[in-house]
């Protein structure tokens, strides 16, 4: 059964969201979403299969403290599933204030929600002109450009060259994974924003961040990234075991994780996958090529230890 | 043990079978067991007549009540009509003859837990609890919930109602007038709620693959765990005694006979085990017969005390997304996510 896709979008009041939404439900595309937008929306949509959310995040009673979900998703999109056949996606509008981890937790956690439907991505609507700003006086802002896998960077009309440039830096040391998009309006080929499966193990790091370049600190954002990688074979089961214990003593940290890898004794790659201490992992199909073939591992989080990290994940490297 | 489809199917000798082309929201009978309403998550109510069997429809007429997708249906508390809520905030009011009338409306809301007890329906609109009068003469009521409704439940009398949500259950009277809430707490993510048909128990089926339970006379309360999914669908039997749940790989029952119902006893089970999990559980109005559809569409018939599993349907057709019995115990009716429907009738049920 093809699962529904449903894509997330967030980014701060006043950045584009509803430019974007708009855009979605008007163009001609031939396609129906349904969208779900949180009670104090900007702007009214015209469109019938628009549900108010109640943004009811709560704690799952499992152990996991920084396991949050959302119960009125998982009521939304169990309802919205009855009319099976008649959606071909459906879009969750956040509120400028919101974090993104509940959303994308509650499609790790609740089974309904993983069988009838797939996070897509997570698309981030950033305003070029006043990210500094938003980045200086919200710690949502950062978590939103943390956890994107689609970053419009809007408004760049307003910005020169340099200015832009400087953002995408800055956006590029919290997050080096996602794909940014320079637009004026939210004005982009909706191919490039929807049905992008970035939660799909196949299309993890499918935007490879640069994993060599050594990032100068200009701004000292609360949110960084670390990127390790090596070329030695690991050994499977202390990666994992490794792994493991990493996002369920440092989840609250680690917003999003992500990593290919290459294990001793398999031909495959072995593909994982972490919103906190939210984990998958499974081998996926062959190496692309020779070249392509060697273990990376990104993670994107609040203080981060990278010499405790790189020690750890040197420490699986197979003897 | 996997599912042997060389066995015969009841559906293959009786029964009458239906292709609707959209989710099969819900299936109920009238109070009179004379009629059989299907809900659609195209909006749309189904009603066949089932008495007498040959009368039955091959094709049923539609009847569009909803703007959306049809989220509940239940019988009204009269023969001969139905009631629904839906995603466009309207509950409806349908009669046999395909009459419909609007009973509420809730706009930018939606319907999606609805009972109708004698004299009284009651519906979980979002954060509020709504008590209707079915006469139309009374105002209606609304409650609030600390979080949204995850179901609602009626006592056996329609005095009171209980709305399952975040962090436990609210119960409220239903004739209005000065009143404080009664809160059942337990930490967590309660959905669906039944009362038991004796008043003296109501159960939720949480979020996290686990049952609560309150005696409602002094609050005192125990944890049904163990399921490896979640729960979506409960049923009392033998006048309350015990409680048929969906969520396992067989039907998992519950003992509440006693004072302390469930507690330290363990679960019964019926059934085997089939392929994958129980989606549906309706329990037979009379006998002690369970019947269970599964998540790939096939539906058994159980007896208490015996062995034998009876197959009704074979797999297939998508999970099993409604299941329900006429109160005269004649008639069982099927219905399916990907759009199946059956009504099947017998005037004994029991196994010889």
């Amino acid at each position: 059964m093809s699962k529904i896709p449903v894509t997330v979008l967030t980014g701060y009041l006043g950045a584009g969201k509803t430019t974007l939404l708009n855009r979605i439900l008007t163009e001609h595309h031939g396609k129906r979403y349904a969208v779900v937008v949180n009670e104090f929306g900007e702007v009214g949509i015209d469109n019938d299969l628009v549900v108010n959310a109640d943004e009811e995040v709560f704690e799952m009673n499992n152990g996991c403290i920084c396991c949050t979900v959302r119960g009125d998703l998982i009521r939304i999109l169990g309802g919205l599933m009855k009319r099976k056949g008649q959606l071909d996606g459906i879009l969750i509008e956040t509120t400028g204030l919101a974090d993104p981890a509940p959303v994308a937790q509650t499609f790790f956690v609740d089974d309904d929600v993983r069988q009838k439907t797939r996070l897509d991505s997570i698309v981030t609507v950033v305003d070029a002109k006043h990210l500094d700003l938003r980045l200086a006086d919200s710690h949502e802002a950062a978590e939103q450009v943390a956890f994107a896998d689609v970053i419009l960077l809007n408004k760049v009309d307003l910005m020169s060259p340099a200015e832009l440039a400087a953002v995408e830096k800055r956006i590029r040391a919290i997050n080096p994974t996602a794909t940014i998009h320079r637009t004026e309006r939210c004005g982009i080929d909706l191919d490039a924003v929807l049905d992008r499966s970035a939660f799909d193990l196949q299309r993890i790091l499918a935007v490879e961040p640069n994993f060599l370049t050594e990032d100068d600190h200009e701004h000292d954002d609360d949110i960084k990234s670390i990127c390790l990688t090596t070329r030695q074979l690991l050994d499977g089961d202390q990666f994992v075991d490794w792994f493991q214990r990493l996002v369920a003593q440092r989840g609250v940290d680690l917003l999003r994780s992500k990593g290919i890898l290459e294990f001793a004794g398999h031909d495959r790659r072995f593909v994982v996958q972490a919103v906190h201490m939210l984990m998958e992992g499974d081998f996926t199909g062959p190496w692309r090529s020779a070249d392509d073939r060697y273990s990376r591992l990104v993670f994107i989080g609040r203080n981060l230890d990278e010499a405790a990290l790189r020690a750890g994940f040197e420490a699986c490297i197979k003897a | 043990m996997a599912t042997d489809d060389r066995r015969n199917a009841l559906l293959d000798k009786i029964g009458i079978v239906w292709a609707l082309g959209t989710f099969v929201v819900a299936a109920a009978f009238d109070r009179a067991s004379n009629h059989l309403a299907l809900a659609g998550g195209d909006g749309a109510i189904r009603l066949a007549p089932v008495k007498p069997v040959q009368d039955v429809p091959a094709v049923l007429p539609v009847h569009a009540a909803h703007a959306g997708a049809v989220l509940s249906l239940v019988p009204d508390c009269r023969a001969g009509a139905f009631i629904s809520g839906g995603d466009d905030g309207t509950i409806r009011r349908i009669a046999a003859d395909g009459t419909i009338a609007t009973v509420a409306m809730f706009a930018a809301r939606w319907v999606d837990h609805l009972m109708a007890g004698p004299g009284v329906y009651a519906a979980g609109i979002g954060r509020e609890i709504a008590v209707l009068d079915p006469a139309g003469q009374r105002d209606p009521l609304l409650f609030p919930l600390p979080s949204s409704a995850g179901g609602i439940a009626l006592d056996p009398k329609g005095k009171r109602v209980a709305a399952s949500h975040y962090g436990g259950v609210t119960l409220r009277w239903t004739a209005g007038g000065e009143q404080a809430p009664r809160s059942l707490g337990w930490r967590g993510s309660h959905l669906a709620t039944s009362w038991s048909p004796d008043g003296r128990f109501i159960v939720t089926a949480m979020q996290e693959n686990a049952l609560h339970s309150w005696r409602v006379a002094d609050g005192k309360d125990m944890r049904m765990s163990g399921y490896p999914v979640k729960v979506q669908s409960m049923s009392w039997f033998a006048k309350g005694r015990y409680l048929a749940t969906s969520g396992s790989d067989r039907i998992v029952v519950w003992p509440f006979a006693g004072k302390d119902g469930p507690t330290g006893k363990p679960p019964l089970e019926m059934g085997h085990g089939l392929e994958g999990f129980v989606t549906r559980v309706a329990a037979h109005p009379v006998h002690d017969i369970v019947a269970a559809g599964y998540e790939d569409g096939a539906v058994i018939l159980c007896q208490m005390g015996r062995n034998e599993t009876l197959l009704v349907k074979r797999p297939g057709d998508g999970p099993v997304s409604a299941l329900a019995w006429s109160p005269d115990g004649h008639h069982l009716a099927i219905g399916t996510e990907d759009g199946f429907a059956a009504v099947l009738s017998a005037a004994d049920w029991r196994t010889n």
